[in-house]
C-alpha cells in the first residue's frame, strides 16, 4: 500500500459517541414524552435503515463470490468491514422485541388482540386477522427476528473468516469456501430480508398484501449497500488508501452497478403501485389511499421523482459516474431518499384520533433523525473497528491481479478523474 | 494489369502515409506522439485490441450515447401518445372504471418501446459513425498490411487532415519509430 494507514481509532471513538448521543435521545423521547408509540415507530425506521445497508453489503459479497467477480476485488474488503455491523443491529433490536412482548401493539397493531379496528370490532373478532393468526403471532414474530439476524450473522463470520484468513495463508480454499457459502447464503438471505420486510414494515398493516414488497426491500437494500460503497471509497481515496489501487474503471463500474439498481428499484415499485391500482381491490388499495392523505402524496411524489427520475437521469451522464464528486453527491441524496422511503412505509401507521395517519411533517422525524444517528453512529463505529484488523484489500485473492489491472472500460473525458494506474 | 494510362495516373490520390510498428509499446508511444502532434484524421491498425490505445490516441468518448438517448425519449413519447391517442382519438372505451388515458397504465408500453427505440438508434446509430460495413480500404492496398491480421501494428496517418504535410508526417513516424513507411493511393 503506497500511502502510510492512517489509525481510524479516534474517528471511530467519535462515531461511538454520536450513536450512544443518538440512542440516549431516542430513549429519552420515548420514556419523557408520552409519544411512545411515535418514538417507537421512528426506532424501528432507525434500525430498519442501517439493516438495508448491512444487508446490501452482504448481498454484494455473496453476489461477488457467486459469479467469481474479479473487477469488484478491490472493493470487497470494505463491505466485509461493513457487515460486522450485523452483530450490533441485533443487539440494537432487542428493544423492539421486548416492546412486543412487554407492550403488544405498541409497534405492531396485531399483538394486541383487544386492539380496536375502525371502532367496531377487534384484531381478535377481525377474519383476517385469524386467519392469519398462525403467522402473525408474538412467538413466530420473535422467533423469525432472531433466525433473521443468526443467518446473517452467521453468513458474515464465516465471510469475513475466510476472507481473512486468505491475507495469511493466500490458500485457495478460502474462495472455494467463500464460493460455498454465497451459493446456500443467497437464498438464506433472500428469504430472511423478505420475511424481516413483512413482519417488521409490511404487517404493521396487516391487512394488506403485495407479493413486490420482498423485492422493493432487497432494491432498497442493495442501493443503499452502493450508496455507502461509494462514500466508502471516496473517502479511502480521499485519505490516501486506495491512491494507485482504485482507479477509474472500478469507481464506473460501482456506479453503473448502482445506475441498473435505480431503474431495478423502479421497476419492482412502479409494478406493485400498478398492479394494485389497475385492480383496484379495496384490501390493497387503501394502503395506498392512506399515503395520499395530508403531506404523504407530497412524499410519494418525491419518491417518485426523486428516488428515481433524479438519479436515474442525472446518471445517464457518464462524467456523473466516472467522477467521484457527482457520483457521492446522487449516492448521498439516494441514501437519504431510501431513508424517505422507510418513512413512507412505516409512519402512517401512526394514526390520529380520527384514524387518518400522522403527517410527515412532525415531530417524530426528530425521533427518526437521533435513531438513525444513534444506529447509525454503532454501525460505523462497528466498521471503523474492523478496518484496521485486516488489510485494506485482500492481498492474497487469487482475483486481486485482475482487479488491480482492471482497465477503464473507456477513455477518460478530458478533465475526468486520471485512471491512477 | 500493365502500366497505369495518364487518365489513372492524373486520377491517383495519396490516401495517407502507413507506418509500421514492431511492439505494442513502440505503437503506444508512436501513437502519444502523433497525438501530441495535433493530427485528427489517423487511425491505427492492431492484430488485436490494445488496452488504453484509446486514450493515447486522444480518442474522446464515443457519440453513440446521443443517438441512444434520442431514441429512448422518442421511443418514450411514442408509447405514451399512441396510447394517449388510442383512448382519447381513436377508440374512447372504458375499462374497469379507468380514465380514458393514464400515464399509468401507459407507462409499461412506454418503457418498452423506450427500451426497443433505444436499441435500434443505439446500432443504428454505431453503423452510421463507424461507417461499416466497409467494403474498401486504401490500407488494403498496402502489400505490408497482410502483417496487420498477424504480428504488426501500424499508424496511417491521411493526407486530408489539416495538419498533413508529407515531408513533416513523414519525419514524424520515423522519429516515432515507425518502419517501413509507405504513400497509399487512395
Amino acid at each position: 500500500m503506497s500511502a502510510a494507514p492512517q489509525s481510524t481509532a479516534a474517528l471511530a471513538g467519535k462515531f461511538l459517541i454520536a450513536g450512544l448521543a443518538g440512542l440516549a435521545v431516542t430513549a429519552l423521547g420515548y420514556f419523557a414524552t408520552g409519544n411512545q408509540q411515535g418514538v417507537a415507530l421512528s426506532y424501528l425506521v432507525g434500525v430498519a435503515y442501517w439493516t438495508t445497508v448491512c444487508i446490501g453489503m452482504l448481498l454484494l459479497i455473496l453476489i461477488h463470490h457467486i459469479t467469481d467477480a474479479g473487477w469488484s476485488t478491490v472493493i470487497r474488503r470494505q463491505y466485509e468491514h461493513g457487515i460486522s455491523a450485523f452483530l450490533w443491529l441485533g443487539v440494537l433490536f432487542i428493544p423492539l422485541i421486548l416492546s412486543a412482548w412487554m407492550n403488544p401493539g405498541l409497534v405492531w397493531p396485531w399483538m394486541d388482540l383487544g386492539h380496536v379496528l375502525h371502532g367496531t370490532h377487534t384484531v381478535g373478532e377481525d377474519p383476517l386477522y385469524l386467519k392469519k393468526a398462525g403467522f402473525l403471532s408474538r412467538n413466530m414474530f420473535t422467533g423469525m427476528t432472531v433466525a433473521f439476524f443468526a443467518i446473517w450473522i452467521w453468513l458474515s463470520a464465516r465471510l469475513r473468516k475466510a476472507s481473512f484468513a486468505q491475507d495469511g495463508d493466500g490458500d485457495a480454499k478460502w474462495t472455494f469456501m467463500n464460493r460455498k457459502t454465497a451459493a446456500f447464503g443467497i437464498p438464506l438471505t433472500a428469504l430472511a430480508l423478505s420475511f424481516a420486510a413483512i413482519y417488521w414494515m409490511k404487517s404493521l398493516e396487516y391487512h394488506w398484501f403485495s407479493t413486490m414488497y420482498g423485492v422493493w426491500f432487497f432494491a432498497n437494500c442493495v442501493r443503499a449497500g452502493l450508496a455507502f460503497a461509494v462514500f466508502i471509497t471516496c473517502w479511502l481515496y480521499a485519505r490516501g488508501d486506495y491512491k494507485g489501487i482504485f482507479n477509474t474503471g472500478h469507481f464506473h463500474a460501482l456506479v453503473a452497478l448502482a445506475f441498473a439498481f435505480v431503474v431495478f428499484w423502479a421497476y419492482v415499485t412502479f409494478s406493485q403501485y400498478f398492479l394494485i391500482w389497475n385492480a383496484n381491490v379495496p384490501e390493497e388499495t387503501f394502503w395506498y389511499n392512506i399515503r395520499e392523505t395530508g403531506d404523504w402524496w407530497y412524499i410519494g411524489m418525491l419518491l417518485l421523482f426523486g428516488h428515481f427520475f433524479v438519479p436515474f437521469l442525472s446518471w445517464l451522464v457518464y462524467r456523473n459516474k466516472a467522477e467521484r464528486k457527482p457520483a457521492a453527491i446522487i449516492s448521498a441524496w439516494i441514501a437519504i431518499i431510501i431513508l424517505v422511503d422507510l418513512c413512507y412505509n412505516v409512519l402512517p401507521a401512526l394514526k390520529d384520533t380520527h384514524g387518518e395517519p400522522l403527517p410527515f411533517l412532525s415531530i417524530n422525524l426528530l425521533w427518526v433523525l437521533s435513531s438513525v444517528v444513534g444506529v447509525g453512529g454503532i454501525c460505523v463505529w462497528s466498521y471503523l473497528k474492523s478496518f484496521p484488523t485486516a488489510k485494506l484489500i485482500p492481498i492474497r485473492d487469487p482475483r486481486i491481479v485482475e482487479s488491480l489491472t482492471h482497465h477503464p472500460a473507456t477513455a477518460s473525458e478530458p478533465g475526468a478523474v486520471p485512471a491512477a494506474h | 494489369m500493365g502500366r497505369p494510362t495518364i487518365k489513372e495516373a492524373a486520377m491517383k490520390k495519396t490516401y495517407g502515409l502507413i507506418a509500421a510498428f514492431d511492439t505494442v509499446p513502440a505503437l503506444y508511444h508512436a501513437c502519444e506522439k502523433v497525438r501530441d502532434a495535433g493530427y485528427s484524421q489517423w487511425d491505427t491498425f492492431t492484430p488485436f485490441p490494445v488496452h488504453g490505445l484509446d486514450a493515447a490516441m486522444g480518442m474522446r468518448r464515443s457519440k453513440v450515447p446521443r443517438f441512444s438517448l434520442a431514441g429512448g425519449i422518442t421511443g418514450f413519447f411514442t408509447g405514451m401518445g399512441f396510447i394517449a391517442w388510442l383512448g382519447w382519438v381513436e377508440y374512447p372505451l372504458v375499462v374497469g372504471g379507468k380514465p380514458m388515458f393514464s400515464p399509468m397504465f401507459a407507462f409499461p408500453v412506454a418503457y418498452e418501446l423506450t427500451i426497443l427505440f433505444t436499441a435500434f438508434a443505439t446500432i443504428g446509430g454505431m453503423f452510421l459513425l463507424n461507417q461499416l460495413p466497409m467494403h474498401y480500404h486504401p490500407v488494403l492496398k498496402a502489400p505490408q498490411f497482410v502483417r496487420a491480421m498477424d504480428d504488426r501494428f501500424y499508424i496511417v496517418i491521411e493526407a486530408n487532415d489539416p495538419k498533413f504535410n508529407p515531408a513533416q508526417t513523414r519525419a514524424l513516424l520515423e522519429q516515432a519509430g515507425g518502419k517501413d513507411l509507405a504513400e497509399l493511393d487512395e
